[in-house]
């Protein structure tokens, strides 16, 4: 079972129905393999913060969902986290990667890197960066502690958990 | 016709179907005309009523889901319309208040104001049941179809620019109270639970 299956598998664990994302080098794997599950319902989006609206759609529908986008999009996703989430109380689960950590080099991301944790705190908006496998089955907590906070929530995987190459 | 006629006509043919309504006159009209609880109205989050709305229509795919957006809020996220076209949700009818202007900030332009045709725009995007209604009578006779009919639907509705009408949000309660009396509409009305058993 490789991490993206593991990942998965605490999702469907947690009780999650719907998925939307928005394509990441890094998250692209556990996009497929979320994708290929037939009890997940899967919507591509054209830009991330749509995927903050649809999960914050589905909770009033009574489905569990999960936004799985890269750390560049949840930048852009900010204003409407805060405008319809905080606003509102609503929960939305979030899966990023943790695009322009030290390991990463690629240029795109350089300016996220060491930008967005300081964001999300401004905001008052939950995370936890996950390195380590073991720590994956800590997912179906979180998504329950998610619901209680009533607000956003991200949690960050590492290059190193994801097991990817040096760029 | 006005915002709050054309909204009447709506709502006189609204039967089950749950309400999203994009923020500004699509919201301030709806509640306006209907003070309805089961109808949820953005205070923000603008051009992602239609996300919400998709979210919610796939989630509860036995009810009908009408969107109430606005000119402002689609063009702010016109992709919202390749997303709609890519999961076509059949209990989904997308309408679009469209007034020319930004209403409640003092009647402000639009965006190549009188010079885009949304309707063309959904279905370029694949949406491929369209329509485009400038009077009341017209809406009152076809809402029976649109409502017969599978979505994705796109209905774009030209209505008048109102000067200094309803700027201000209407509503009498807003925030986590809206969640929660929205919430507790849907599993009243459709079974299900939003909530779990200690209320969040």
């Amino acid at each position: 079972m490789d991490v993206n299956d593991q990942i998965h598998a605490q999702l469907v664990k947690a009780g999650v129905g719907l998925a939307a994302t928005l394509p990441d080098d890094w998250v692209n794997g556990l996009i497929r393999r979320v994708a290929q599950d037939n009890a997940i319902r899967h919507i591509p989006v054209s830009r991330e913060a749509e995927t903050i609206a649809i999960c914050a759609g589905a909770f009033f529908g009574g489905v569990r969902s999960v936004a799985i986008i890269g750390n560049t999009g949840l930048l852009t996703c900010t204003g409407e986290m805060a405008t319809l989430c905080l606003r509102h109380a609503i929960p939305v689960f979030c899966i990023v990667s943790n695009r322009g950590s030290i390991d990463d080099h690629m240029i795109y991301q350089e300016v996220q890197g060491r930008r967005t944790i300081p964001l999300l705190q401004a905001y008052d908006y939950p995370y936890r960066v996950i390195d380590k496998p073991d720590e994956i089955e800590t997912i179906p907590d979180a998504y329950e502690w998610h619901r209680l906070q009533k607000r956003p929530f991200v949690l960050f995987l590492t290059k190193k958990l994801l097991g990817l190459k040096k760029s | 016709m006005k915002t709050n006629e054309a909204m009447k006509v709506l709502a006189s043919h609204r039967g089950e179907a749950i309400v999203v309504c994009a923020l500004g006159t699509a919201a301030n009209g709806w509640w306006a005309v209907t003070r309805s609880e089961d109808s949820f109205y953005m205070h923000g989050a603008m051009g992602f009523a239609a996300s919400f709305a998709l979210g919610l229509a796939v989630a509860i795919p036995t009810a009908p889901v009408w969107l109430l957006n606005s000119d402002g809020s689609l063009c702010m996220n016109l992709g919202c319309l390749l997303t709609e076209a890519g999961q076509q949700p059949s209990n989904l009818k997308h309408f679009v208040v469209d007034n020319q202007c930004y209403q409640t900030v003092s009647n402000m332009p639009m965006v190549n104001q009188n010079g885009a045709d949304y309707a063309a725009i959904a279905r370029g995007a694949g949406i491929a049941r369209t329509l485009t209604i400038e009077d009341l009578a017209a809406l009152d006779r076809q809402m029976p179809d649109i409502n017969a009919a599978p979505g994705p639907y796109f209905i774009h509705l030209r209505v008048e620019a109102e000067q200094n009408y309803q700027r201000p949000p209407p509503f009498s309660y807003e925030g986590a109270e809206m969640k929660y009396r929205f919430g507790r509409a849907l599993e009243g009305k459709f079974g299900i639970k939003v909530f779990g058993p200690t209320g969040f």
